[in-house]
């Protein structure tokens, strides 16, 4: 999930914060750059593989820093950020969506933090401005909320709620959240504004959007702790029948195992690193003596490549082998790990999780069904590997598996008439075949009502007997005219004779004898 | 998609009044001649449809596309219609495929048109329609059941698809109004019953037919609301390749669905599956092939706008947008996996047509299809897959964008990622014992208690409750003499015959003790001193008998498998239960006495002998060491290294140490580096057994000799 930081760079955040016990004299800017600082640090230690860009505006915008993980680079360009005119808020949100849909497309949710003092601009280009007039624009002049990617929006106000609420500055803000769907948040400082404040406000941010997700991955005893990365987000099924988010346990357990041919590229709603994590870091972190403290953090990292960890065993074995684990996230919610490779060296343990649900893969039918092979009478993958038991096949086939009759296009019923034709020429040997086909288009033209076309087709029949060779088997003659005769019948609609259900079957006929066949 | 929005009930109610046998005048040639036989033969008349027989195929064709798309969840109630209502199926899941429906409607047979005009009418049947969407679904029987308190936000929706031939705009209000009250009055039947359910929302579709050549007098009308409950709109469709064209965008509209043209498909021999008819085989032109899917699939496309540039354009008139994406030569393989955001049942619009069918059956044999989308600039992008899944043909969404995801750190960077020597292979096996297959739902499995993923995990359990991960943890696992007990001791219940196996693969091991036979663990860089042969064996045997031990609770025959290793290992484990005890009374009665140090050192010495994995460990580590100081000038930290390992490990094993714990160990620890080491522990090589060595002999005599006088 990347992260779009956009910094106001106007001139009203260089106002001066107005402070009774503080000596030292501090701007908006300062407070802001403060807790990006906050927010850049924490991410390099603990969130370090989340791509984030920097974006400044003002008037214009401009991209400081496209999308990285070069935490330092960003601090650095954050340092450096320079004052510009006034605020206009929209086109900065155009720079970002563009930025974003640039370097990601339209699927990767993202995550916009907008970081300003809530003075939005006044007159044309202001917020106010562009929320009044929403309505009635053309459509190349759209607002950028919501935007075409799922986005989340953090609005860090380097001011208190109550200097927002006293102009409408606060109801502007929640608009702008309504019509990116809701998805976000506005944080406002506590109390005074002064560092501590604004550190407080980005430790809330990175509390709920930028922690790690630890979980524990289980198979049977075997477990590891692990980290997966990007935090998996709740997923909403149904509104209208479950309107309550679903969230993924910190406890993954193992179902089993499938091959990578039998679960065939499934859908997946997101894809997440699964990182082994050291367990006992507390016993580091009181270790003895300053002195000793950087030699013991490199040992105490060698350390932990050192231990066997469940993890690399399985991912291991989950390369050689060619499989993927089943693994459960929830009540009736399931996903996979698997080896993912990046390159031809690097590879990793990565987790994909399907729609929540109790049966996300038709082919794999229910999961809560699927068992251990010891379950089966048989090995259901034979004794030397040679057959699986998936995909799964629908009880009912689909229309082009199953050789439908489809009339709508004059092609399709002189298709089958010629098909008729074609194997009336070539009796006795084709019997089968024209039998299959003429019971093929006698079903259809039942049941389309379609009697005309059973007189026409039988007096074809009839037309083709007397066509005959002399050189022809006689049996042909007696099939042709039997099968005419039939159609006839079924075209009166009798039903004796214009059942569905019922085929008309080959003369009985025997000329092997040499005899009269009849 | 809401579960139960409207699409989740369509009834079609089909006129079969005497006017729909009336022809559609569009005219078909059934008798194509071919050249060499035309000559003097006059060619049979061509046919027409009745305006029923239009009517019923293009439903159906509508019904096929649906259950393509939607095999589940989806459903249709088909009325006819004319001086009655015939209900042809019911909501039931069973009875949803177009089999069941042309079976019924070849039952029905065409309107007759003699019957009497005055008492046919389209109102039965729309009259049985809101009848029939009152009735409850199985699916919404089942979300209310689960629901239970809040059963009520089950809402139930529909939708009324009436194919008919109106007199007029008049005739048609009639029908609304009349659809209308009707809702009111089955709303309040429904009030009252536990099986009906009160209809939300309707959304009525009026096609009126027409045959060719003849004028409408019935006009187009968009969707508009009669009421709150009741919406409606009026389609005025010639009868034949329109109401055809009409349904299908229709079926469309109604369900979400998209519609993408696969161009440049080769017609290779190879691909080519209809050979037999095919007279032309060796003209190789690249055919083209509509699909209908989830419009979803084209998420990707709709955001971005492209639409035109991935090559949309409009068939049949400007009807009707199309996705064009190219088939990609290089075809993938069954075992790549794929990051695919979505996969959607595809329907073909033409399904019998050759190029479809070809396409189809080279799909349906297992093949898959990679899809561009094709590009102005030129650069290549893959952005869909076709693939079928058991008799199944679905279109998966790739995703073609950058990855988040992007160089990660490798798995071998992170923890664990330094151990070289993990059970790979075993795991795999491993896996593939526990891989899954599907059980049918019978009464059976109910029975049984559990679900089978449920058992499946228990089963999980049952073969990780003793699983080193690495090699040097393990000697059993490394031997193929151990195989055929440790796969039979995991099993939930053992025959008489696994026990047998179990117990003839223990005195297998006696055997081998007896003939002295080596163990894998001592090829490990021993180098001539790594432990004694006995002292192997009573490693292995202590191993197996942790195995079984674990199992043990299973059945009595499990335990029958541990009390046969108690009985012929070569150490019976109670002399070491003894022995241990023995000592720990030992350090009671002594640990006032004992300073700080010797009872730590004590307890680690314990904690060694308890914990079966740390002592593993710790001789790996041996074992590593040895290797590594692979110089003669090094026999000294070769001694004191491991020694190190032993007092630190078991505290690290044991999760959170106390600061008084760590402290004296780091105090031993330097302590013994400033005096001279103890005799006994210096020439130990496997540390614990050496220096017990007095105890051992002792106990072990007396044990040896009151083991015998018991038995």
């Amino acid at each position: 999930m990347p992260t779009v930081v956009l910094m106001d760079a106007s001139l009203s955040m260089t106002r001066p914060v107005s402070l009774e016990q503080c000596s030292e004299e501090l701007q908006r800017k300062n407070l802001a750059v403060a807790g990006l600082t906050m927010l850049f640090e924490h991410m390099a230690n603990n969130y370090r593989l989340e791509f984030t860009s920097l974006v400044a505006f003002s008037s214009l915008w401009e991209l400081l820093v496209p999308f990285t993980r070069d935490y330092n680079t960003l601090q650095e360009a954050l340092n450096n950020l320079e004052d510009y005119d006034k605020t206009c808020l929209e086109s900065a949100l155009h720079g970002v969506s563009n930025v974003v849909q640039q370097e990601w497309g339209h699927a990767c949710p993202t995550q916009v933090v907008l970081v300003t003092d809530g003075s939005l601009g006044i007159g044309k280009g202001s917020l106010r401005h562009s929320l009044q007039t929403l309505k009635g624009r053309p459509e190349d002049k759209k607002f950028p909320l919501p935007f075409p990617f799922p986005a989340k929006l953090f609005i860090m106000c380097i001011a208190n709620a109550e200097e927002l609420q006293m102009t409408d500055t606060m109801h502007n803000l929640e608009q702008l959240l309504q019509l990116n769907g809701g998805d976000g948040q506005i944080f406002t400082m506590e109390g005074q504004l002064c560092l501590k404040s604004v550190q407080s406000m980005f430790g809330r941010l990175i509390d709920e959007v930028y922690s790690p997700f630890p979980a524990v991955l289980r198979c049977g005893n075997l477990a590891s702790d692990v980290q997966v990365f990007p935090r998996p987000e709740p997923v909403f099924l149904d509104e209208e029948i479950d309107p309550m988010p679903r969230h993924i346990l910190t406890d993954l357990e193992i179902v089993g195992f499938i091959e990578i041919g039998d679960i065939s590229s499934p859908p997946v709603m997101s894809r997440h690193l699964v990182l082994p994590i050291a367990v006992n870091k507390e016993v580091d972190d009181v270790g003895p003596g300053t002195t000793e403290e950087p030699e013991e953090e490199t040992s105490a990292n060698q350390q932990a490549g050192k231990i066997p960890n469940f993890c690399v065993l399985l991912h291991g074995s989950l390369k050689v082998e060619g499989m993927v684990a089943l693994v459960q996230l929830g009540p009736e919610w399931y996903g996979m790990l698997y080896s993912q490779a990046d390159s031809k060296k690097k590879s990793n343990l990565m987790m994909s999780l399907f729609e929540p649900g109790p049966e996300p893969l038709p082919w794999l039918g229910k999961v809560s069904q699927l068992g251990p092979i010891s379950d089966a009478a048989e090995n259901p993958y034979g004794e030397d590997d040679s057959k699986s038991p998936f995909p799964l096949q629908p009880k009912i086939k689909r229309s082009y598996a199953q050789n439908v009759t489809v009339w709508i296009k004059a092609s399709g019923l002189q298709t089958d008439v010629q098909k008729i034709l074609r194997n009336a020429r070539k009796l006795p040997e084709k019997t089968q075949t024209f039998y299959k086909e003429l019971n093929r288009l006698r079903k259809a033209a039942l049941a389309f009502g379609f009697w005309e076309l059973l007189k026409g087709v039988a007096e074809l029949l009839e037309r083709e007997c007397t066509l005959l060779p002399d050189t022809a088997h006689p049996d042909a003659a007696f099939q042709l005219s039997h099968a005419a005769k039939q159609l006839k019948l079924a075209s009166t609609g009798d039903s004796q004779y214009a059942a569905f259900d019922q085929n008309i079957n080959p003369m009985h006929t025997d000329f092997s004898g040499g005899g009269a066949g009849m | 998609m809401k579960m139960f929005s409207v699409s989740h009930k369509t009834a079609f109610v089909v006129d079969h009044c005497p006017y729909m046998a009336e022809s559609c005048r569009q005219q078909v040639e059934c008798d194509v001649l071919t050249k060499s036989r035309g000559q003097g033969m006059i060619p049979l008349a061509p046919v027409s449809k009745s305006l029923w027989t239009c009517a019923v195929e293009c439903s159906m064709e509508y019904c096929r596309i649906l259950y393509d798309v939607y095999p589940l969840r989806k459903l249709i109630n088909y009325i006819v219609s004319d001086s009655e209502f015939h209900i042809l199926n019911s909501w039931r899941q069973e009875d949803q495929s177009t089999h069941e429906l042309m079976s019924a409607l070849a039952a029905v047979g065409p309107p007759n048109p003699q019957e009497d005009p005055e008492c046919c009418s389209v109102l039965h049947g729309l009259v049985a329609a809101v009848e029939s969407l009152c009735k409850i679904t199985e699916y919404q029987h089942e979300a209310r059941t689960t629901l239970m308190d809040t059963a009520d936000r089950v809402a139930n929706r529909g939708r009324i698809i009436c194919l008919t031939n109106a007199k007029s705009d008049t005739h048609v209000r009639m029908l609304e109004d009349c659809v209308q009250e009707t809702i009111l009055e089955q709303n309040k039947m429904a009030a009252g019953s536990d099986r009906l359910m009160s209809i939300q929302q309707c959304e009525l579709v009026l096609v009126h037919i027409f045959p060719q050549g003849e004028d409408t007098l019935v006009s187009d009308r968009p969707k508009k609301e009669v009421s709150s409950l009741l919406t409606s709109e009026v389609h005025s469709v010639r009868a034949g390749r329109h109401l055809a064209t009409k349904l299908n965008i229709l079926v469309q509209q109604h369900f979400d669905l998209a519609s993408t043209t696969i161009t440049n498909i080769p017609m290779k021999p190879t691909l080519n599956v209809c050979e037999q008819e095919e007279q032309h085989a060796n003209t190789s032109a690249n055919y083209d092939v509509e699909l209908l899917h989830h419009r979803d699939a084209h998420l990707e496309f709709f955001k971005s706008g492209d639409l035109h540039m991935a090559g949309s354009t409009s068939r049949d008139s400007g009807l009707k947008e199309t996705v064009t994406l190219k088939w990609c030569t290089p075809r993938t393989n069954s075992v790549e996996l794929h990051y695919c955001t979505g996969a959607y049942r595809i329907s073909p619009t033409d399904v019998n047509s050759r190029p479809s069918s070809c396409l189809t059956n080279f799909l349906l044999n297992g093949r898959s299809v990679l899809l561009e989308q094709p590009r102005k600039s030129g650069s290549k992008v893959i952005s869909h897959m076709l693939s079928s899944h058991g008799g199944e043909i679905f279109l998966h969404v790739l995703n073609s964008t950058r990855s988040t995801l992007e160089d990660p750190p490798s798995i071998s960077e992170g923890c664990g990622g330094r151990v070289t020597d993990y059970r790979i292979t075993d795991f795999g096996e491993f896996m593939r014992e526990n891989r899954l297959t599907p059980v049918p739902e019978s009464p059976d499995t109910e029975a049984s208690g559990k679900p089978p993923a449920e058992r499946a995990k228990a089963q999980l359990e049952r073969y990780t409750r003793y699983w080193p991960m690495i090699i040097s943890q393990t000697t059993i696992f490394n031997m193929q003499a151990v195989v055929p007990l440790a796969n039979l001791i995991v099993k939930e219940s053992l025959s008489e015959e696994d026990l047998l196996t179990c117990q003839k693969t223990v005195y297998n091991l006696v055997d081998m003790e007896r003939k002295n036979d080596p163990l894998p663990i001592s090829t490990v860089g021993s180098r001539g001193k790594g432990p004694k042969r006995d002292e192997q064996y009573r490693t292995m045997w202590n191993e197996l008998e942790t195995l079984v031990k674990t199992h043990v609770a299973g059945s009595e025959r499990h335990q029958r498998v541990l009390d046969c290793i108690i009985a012929c290992r070569s150490k019976p484990p109670e002399e070491e239960e003894r022995k241990k005890r023995g000592r720990k009374r030992e350090d009671k009665e002594e640990k006032a006495e004992k300073n700080i140090n010797k009872d730590s050192e004590d307890k680690s010495w314990q904690e060694s002998e308890r914990l079966k994995g740390v002592v593993e460990r710790v001789k790996e580590e041996q074992g590593e060491s040895e290797v590594i100081k692979d110089s003669p000038d090094s026999p000294e930290p070769l001694n004191k290294k491991p020694r190190l390992e032993e007092i630190q490990l078991p505290e690290k094993a044991k999760g959170p140490v106390s600061l008084l714990t760590m402290w004296t160990n780091r105090i031993t620890v330097a302590n013994s580096r400033k005096h001279q080491e103890f005799a006994g522990r210096i020439s130990s090589v496997n540390n614990k057994a050496e220096l017990y060595q007095h105890l051992k002999d002792e106990n072990g005599m007396d044990l040896h000799e009151n083991g015998k006088a018991t038995r």
